[in-house]
Formats: structure tokens, sequence, C-alpha cells
């Protein structure tokens, strides 16, 4: 029953030591086994030392007594430190000089005195040949000439700790920081993703509001089509690289909804090398550049509009470009830089966001009135395809 | 006449259906129902043909209510057109053969061609009451429609109406009259699903459904292609020029 309890109690003690051990993140020095057998390794050093500097003075000793000696003085010494840092690290850290002064200073005294007193009752047979020594005698003995050293190897150690404790706090600021700066992104993104939709989103609303009262049926096509848009764009979500497939039947959705508006004033091409049907791109990359072409280009032609949008591979790039024969691109680049450009800057944003100076996002006029807008970006396939369904059956 | 029962718990949702319905002669709604509970008893009540179904009701979900009906005997179970707002459904809709799965909201048009392959399956079972057992013990093994999104929408599309498809890398292109969509599938894959006696592989990158086949012309350089009946031109390779021979002299 009473030893029960007890090992009750040993048992909480360790479990809660192991947790905590476990719990604390540490340097792989601070493993009690790395940091003591450490400290044991220094003692067996100084042995070698004192053993070699004694023959020097032709000074015969037992290398084995010393080694032994300092062997324990280290086992003990590495001990204390790995406690005192297991229990009070992370006030160490917070102590003022004050309280270094007025407590630690003290309890450093405290601490040299009870290891000695640890060391001379394990090594009974020091100092050498003065067998007459009791206890108390060796032990001031060895005070005298060890105080020092032992005061040295606690602060030692103290400031160690304290070293450790700024270091990772610095490790684990600078790990904050690079976390924040991913955050900050991926809230651009959205944030920019976000203004690419009402926009269109309102333009198409008015023109189902428009229709509903000429034409019910065109107008219920465009709510059906507009639906699909949105059910797309909604399952996608956070996802910011998707294959060029997805895009283009976005896209593609988006020409239909414009047709309905333009009704056979535009032709439009879609070509799209095969190989590039997995590469991934920003998701709502292409749609701004296309609603640009038919905002300030394509809407002021009465007729003959042509809209081209390719995909092609170049060396290690993806060009994809939108050709369209509006009114220009000085019309084009005037409201880039308005306000109703903001789609446009959106995508330089972004891919900017996305692949820093590895891409290149270009508008130019090149020939009368055909505008060209060509993006370059980096190659690069879906490591796992979306798996789209596709189901056969009788 | 094909009798219907719209079945939705959303009153505006019912009103579209019954007044888009209208205009389809054939059919005649016989009942409307807005809970699970309500559903099957109507269904079991008027012993419709036709069930208009949406899949998020209050009590049971759409599923649910088609097994609850199969459960019961002696009552003939309708074909189903699922109408709903979630396309996460479709594929289970498909497994248990539904005839279509429209996405809200949808156009006339839409429901048309829905209304137009219930009216078809119908039919079809009406003068062949036998016809699924017996496609069953022949071990029927080609694909009569395929499942898949394109452009938002879910399709349940009818073999007979891709008119051909072609090979983009790891992709295939099914062109149907107005419309072509792009699937993640491989030729040789779904060449196997295909019956031989409707396509025919005619190049390493293009299957033609044979019934919208015109002619088959070698132009001045020997080349070889296959002309449908829009008039769209599909090249073919030598090797499968004997095949269509054949197909064609027969």
């Amino acid at each position: 029953m009473h030893t029960s309890r007890w090992r009750k109690r040993v048992e909480g003690f360790t479990l809660t030591f192991l947790e905590r051990l476990k719990a604390r993140s540490q340097p792989l020095f601070l493993h009690p086994v790395i940091f003591i057998s450490g400290f044991v390794c220094l003692g067996l050093l100084f042995a070698l030392q004192s053993w070699n500097s004694a023959r020097i003075w032709s000074y015969r000793l037992d290398l084995g007594l010393l080694l032994k000696a300092w062997g324990v003085q280290y086992f003990i010494w590495g001990t204390i430190c790995w406690l005192l840092w297991f229990w009070y690290g992370p006030r160490i850290q917070q102590l003022t000089i004050w309280r270094m002064v007025a407590a630690v200073l003290p309890f450093s005294i405290l601490v040299a005195v009870v290891e000695e007193m640890l060391w001379v009752y394990c090594i009974p047979n020091w100092p050498i040949r003065r067998r007459e020594m009791d206890y108390w005698k060796r032990l001031t003995f060895m005070l005298d000439g060890e105080m020092v050293d032992n005061l040295v190897i606690f602060w030692c150690t103290f400031f160690l700790v304290r070293g450790i404790g700024y270091y990772q706090k610095f490790r684990e600021k600078e790990h904050a920081a690079a976390q924040l700066e991913i955050e900050v992104i991926q809230a651009q993104m959205r944030a920019l993703r976000m203004q690419l939709n009402p926009h269109f989103l309102f333009n198409t609303l008015n023109s189902i509001s428009s229709l509903m009262r000429t034409d019910v049926a065109a107008a219920d096509t465009m709510l059906e089509q507009l639906s699909s848009l949105l059910r797309i764009a909604l399952e996608r979500r956070e996802v910011q690289l998707i294959p060029l497939t997805d895009e283009m039947e976005f896209v593609e959705m988006y020409l239909e909804i414009q047709d309905q508006r333009y009704t056979g004033r535009i032709r439009e091409e879609i070509r799209i090398d095969p190989e590039l049907h997995d590469a991934l791109v920003p998701a709502m990359i292409l749609q701004p550049i296309v609603e640009n072409a038919f905002a300030h280009g394509l809407s002021r032609l009465d007729s003959g509009g042509l809209l081209v949008v390719e995909a092609r591979r170049e060396n290690e790039n993806l060009k994809l470009t939108v050709l369209n024969n509006g009114a220009g691109v000085n019309a084009e680049m005037a409201t880039a830089r308005s306000s109703q450009g903001v789609g446009l800057a959106n995508v330089k944003n972004r891919l900017w966001l996305h692949y820093g100076a590895d891409q290149m996002f270009s508008l130019d006029e090149i020939d009368t009135g055909k505008v060209l807008a060509t993006i370059t970006l980096p190659l690069q396939f879906a490591k796992s395809p979306t798996a789209k369904f596709t189901g056969y059956g009788v | 006449m094909i009798y219907a029962v719209v079945a939705d718990d959303e009153l505006l949702a019912r009103q579209k259906l019954r007044q888009l319905l209208r205009e389809e002669p054939e059919i005649d709604v016989v009942g409307e129902s807005a809970s699970a509970m309500e559903t099957i008893e109507l269904v079991r009540m008027t012993q419709p043909d036709l069930l208009f179904l949406d899949i998020r009701m209050p009590g049971m979900d759409g599923f649910d209510i088609i097994g609850a009906l199969m459960a019961e005997p002696n009552l003939p179970m309708p074909r189903i057109i699922f109408t709903t707002a979630y396309d996460s459904y479709a594929l289970r809709a498909f497994e248990i053969h539904a005839v279509d799965y429209l996405l809200k909201p949808f156009t006339f048009e839409r429901l048309h061609s829905a209304v137009e392959s219930a009216r078809q399956q119908l039919q079809a079972a009406k003068h062949a009451p036998a016809r699924d057992d017996l496609a069953k013990t022949n071990g029927h093994q080609y694909t009569k429609r395929i499942v898949f999104k394109s452009r938002g929408r879910i399709l349940f599309l009818p073999v007979p109406e891709i008119r051909w498809i072609g090979a983009e890398e790891n992709y295939v292109r099914i062109c149907t009259q107005s419309e072509t969509h792009l699937l993640r599938e491989t030729m040789s894959r779904i060449e196997e699903r295909l019956d031989p006696q409707m396509f025919l592989r005619v190049h390493r990158s293009s299957i033609v459904n044979l019934q919208y086949v015109k002619e088959v012309r070698t132009d001045a350089d020997g080349e070889c292609m296959v002309i449908l009946v829009n008039g769209q031109k599909i090249a073919m390779s030598r090797s499968y020029r004997s095949r269509i021979q054949e197909w064609l002299h027969r």
C-alpha cells in the first residue's frame, strides 16, 4: 500500500519529467546524455592535462585516480548544470542584473559547496596519501583550492544557458517573420482575386437585367452560364495554381457570355498546344486580359472583331498571348493606368508575387489597331493532375 | 403521355419547373411534393413515369427517397431526373441510372434535352421491356453514355451524340454537334469502351462516329481523309483506310 503510493509518485514524477523533456524544444546538445557526457569528457581532458603537467615536474601520479577524480567532478557538475537548465532555463533568461547579484550569486556559492561535498564523499582517497584526514577536513582542504574553479564553471554554464535562450528566441522570431511574409502574400493574392470577380459579375448581372425585359430565354441562358462560372470560381477557392485546361475552361465560359452580348460581332480563336493542357498557371490570370480586350478594344468595333487566345511552349517557358484588333494600344494603355485598368495591374502583381523576376507581361500594338498581350512564365506541370470524374455506363 | 411528379422543397423551384414543363406537350405533371415523405406517398399513389427530384430535401435526401421507393414491392420505378444546386452527387446519380442531372439554375433547352432522353428511354422500355435483362445476359460491355463535367455543367452524354473524338496529349476532345469537351482520358481507353459497330478509329489521334461519316476522300497529294456530314475533315491514316472502305461498301 505504502510502497505502491510511492511508486505512483515516482511514476508520476518520471512521467511529467519525460513529458516536459519532450515538450521542450531544445538544441541537440542539451539532451541530458549528450550534455553530461560532454562535461565528463571535459573533465577527463583536464585529468590528462594535470597528469601531464605533474610529469613535467617529475611528480608521479596515478592516472586512473586522476581520471576518476576529474571525471566524477565534471559528471556532478554536468548533472547539476543540466538540471538547472531544465528547471530554471526560461527563468534564467528573464533575470535582471540585480537579481543575478542578489539571488544567483549566493546560490552559486551554495551550489559550489554542495558539489564539493558530493565530490569529497565520492572520492575518499583524495588528497592523496593523507588518509588520516576526516571528511570535514578534506572538504575544507578541497574548498580552499577548488572554490574559484567551481564558481567559474557555474557562471560559465549560467551564461551559456542565457545565450541559448537568446539564440532560440532569435530563431523563433526569424521563423515567425518568414511565416508572416507568406501569410501576407497569400492575403494579397486573395484580395487581388476578389477584385477581379465583382467587376465582371456586376456587368453580367446588368446584362441579364437588361435581357430580362427583351428576351427571357437569353436572360435565362446567361444566368445559367454565370452560375456555371461562379460554381467553378467557388470550387477553386484558395487554389493559386491551376492546370491550363481549367483556366481555359473558365475563359471559354466567359467568352460564351460575351458572345451573347456581342452577337456575331467578334470571332474567337483558341489555340492551345495539347502538351500544355496540364501546365500550371495562376488561377484567373487570362480572364482579366480577355476582359480588357473586350472592354477597351473589341467593344468599340461594329463588326469584324477578332480575338485569339494562344498558349505555346518556348523552351522552358509557357507563353500565353491574347490578340485583339480593337481600338489600339493607346486606348488600352490609357485605361490600364486608370482605375478601370485595375484588372491588368492585378495580373502584373500576381505574376510578380508568384514568379518574381522569372515572368514577363507586356502589352504591345503589333499592327494598326492590333494589340497583343503576352504573358511569359516558367513552365511547370501539376504533379498529380486534378482528377475530374469521367464515368461510363449503359 | 408521360406522367411526372415534381419534388422540391422550394416553392419557386417547383413553380419554375412546372412553367417550363407546360411547354412540353407530352409531359403531364400529376403532382408536386415538398418533402421526402410527401414524395414517397405521392409516387406510391400516382405511379408516375418520371420524377423530377431535388437532392437536398427535408427529412431524407433524394437518394434515400429512391432507396425507399425501390424497397416497395409492386411499385414501378419512375425514371429520375435530378434537379439540384450541388454538383457533387453527379457520379452517384449516374450510377443509379438517373436519366439526367440538372444543375440549378438550368435553361429550357437543358430541361428539354433531359425530357427528351427520358422520353426515349421510356419508349425503348415500352417496345422492348426485357431489353435491359437481355443486354446483361449477353455480357453487353459497350458504354451507352458518358458522364463528365464540362464548363461548370454535368453532362450525361448519350454516346450516339458524339460525332468524333480527337486526341490531345493526355486528353481527348469529344465533339458533338454544337460543342466540344476536353476530358482527361486516353484514346485507347475510350476506344475500348465504344461499340466498334458505331465508332471507328481512323487515325492514331481520331475516332469517328460512322453515323456522321459522309464520305472518304483521297486528295491530290494522296492524303486520305474522312468527311463528316457537317463538312468537317478528319485526317485518316492509310492503315485504317481499308477498314472504313469495308464499312462503306457494306
